[in-house]
């Protein structure tokens, strides 16, 4: 059995918990993310043909002086960075944000994700999209289960690679 | 009509001539083939003495020769394979290191013995007897017999994912990889939080319950074992992931065989009573 971890990155309150409670259903208890920063999920999923296990590590988003542990981000095989298409600054320092955890982790590719849809017209979509220098590979939203699958399986497949 | 002797005489010359004309190539083949083996037979006898010359120098002054070469080679391997290096010795120093430390426990465990001796009451006499004759310590005896300790699940943990790679368990966990990448986490946290650079979490410690993390350079060993885990089990234990370790980095594929890793488990760590 081929078994990945995989992180979540992004900002507090993106949605990134939501996502993989969408995504998965067996976790710990919510109290975990807050006390250690982290939560660790494990889902089955197939993807290039062959099924693999992604244990997926989902790293709270933290106040600028607050600190995660370095060893989070160590020995994964992709990422999925997470914003929240209705507040700026979740994704204002997206490139930073991501050269930071890119550093970290030495993965050199995220895939990045922008949660919360459901709360947009169309046009503000596209007036955010406009904003973001990152090339976005999802929009998504967790509450109405709008490509979350999705991302999660590009996830599995960069994994792969 | 009977042949005549001119005539067979003739027919002699056409098969002469025939056979000239038919293998005059194959005879000049013959003969370079001939003249090549003379030459090499000619060349050999020649160079073949200087050759042995030269394998028996090079025999007595191999090291002259090719010492700097193989130092530089086999100091880059090993620093090109400083994770491989660091796993095979990991367990022997550890073994070493903990050898003199039970030693220096020991000395002290008989210090503590000789107290409880002297202030034993004379009714306890007859069960220090007994337990003599077990070969077991008063100390331990005493604890043992309260709270025999039990290796209840043992996870073999790739150490920066949190992967599980092996595990053997006595209890129900639902989701093994759930809780080793959990714990994987949780002892990163704490590293993080608490210790010095380079010093890892080897001990998570419940009322009756205790999980040793044992580290090595790229897995660690999680075992979680209840009752009271006194020295002697400890002791013991140490010694069996340290030979589990070392068969394990002995042969790196077995990291990737799940099936026979969980058999070295029980082979190493349950299969026989360390009490």
């Amino acid at each position: 059995m081929i078994v990945k971890k995989v992180l979540l990155v992004g900002s507090f309150g993106v949605g990134k918990t939501s996502l993989v409670r969408r995504f998965v259903n067996n976790e710990f208890s919510e109290d975990y993310i807050s006390t250690i920063g982290v939560r660790v999920s494990t889902k089955m999923v197939q993807a290039n043909k062959q099924v693999l296990k992604l244990l997926i590590w989902d790293i709270a988003g933290t106040e600028k002086n607050e600190r995660i542990p370095k060893a989070y981000f160590l020995g994964s095989s992709a990422a999925m960075f997470v914003f929240d298409l209705t507040r700026e600054e979740t994704y204002l320092n997206i490139t930073e944000y991501i050269d930071e955890i890119k550093e970290l982790s030495g993965l050199d590719k995220f895939i990045v994700i922008g949660n919360k849809v459901d709360l947009l017209s169309t046009t503000e979509l596209e007036e955010v999209k406009s904003l973001i220098p990152e090339e976005i590979d999802f929009i998504t939203s967790a509450k109405k289960d709008e490509n979350v699958e999705d991302a999660f399986k590009l996830l599995a497949e960069i994994s792969l690679k | 009509m009977k042949k005549s002797p001119s005539d067979n005489k003739k027919k002699d010359n056409r098969f002469d001539l025939l056979r000239e004309l038919l293998l005059e190539e194959d005879r000049e083949k013959f003969n370079a083939l001939n003249q090549e083996i003379l030459v090499r037979e000619k060349v050999s006898a020649r160079v073949d003495p200087l050759i042995d010359e030269k394998i028996e120098d090079l025999r007595k002054n191999f090291p002259e020769f090719f010492g700097d070469t193989i130092t530089e080679t086999i100091k880059t391997q090993i620093r090109d394979s400083q994770d491989e290096v660091v796993d095979a010795l990991y367990p022997i120093m550890g073994k070493m290191v903990k050898k003199f430390i039970i030693a220096e426990i020991s000395k002290l465990s008989e210090n503590i013995n000789q107290k409880v001796k002297k202030t034993f009451s004379f009714k306890e006499v007859f069960n220090r007897f007994k337990r003599r004759a077990s070969g077991v310590s008063e100390g331990d005896a005493i604890l043992q017999d309260a709270f025999q300790p039990k290796i209840e699940e043992v996870f073999v943990i790739e150490k920066d994912s949190g992967i599980l790679l092996g595990n053997h368990s006595t209890g129900n966990i639902a989701n093994k990889d759930m809780v080793s990448g959990m714990l994987t986490a949780i002892k990163a946290f704490a590293e993080d939080a608490f210790s010095k650079e380079g010093q890892d979490l080897e001990d998570v410690k419940f009322e009756t319950f205790q999980i040793l993390l044992y580290n090595f350079q790229t897995v660690y060993v999680a075992v979680a074992a209840s009752g009271v885990l006194n020295a002697t089990f400890k002791g013991k234990l140490t010694d069996r992931v340290n030979d589990f370790a070392e068969d394990l980095f002995d042969d790196r594929s077995d990291l990737e065989d799940e099936s026979k890793l969980n058999e070295m488990i029980i082979n190493y760590l349950i299969k026989d009573d360390l009490n």
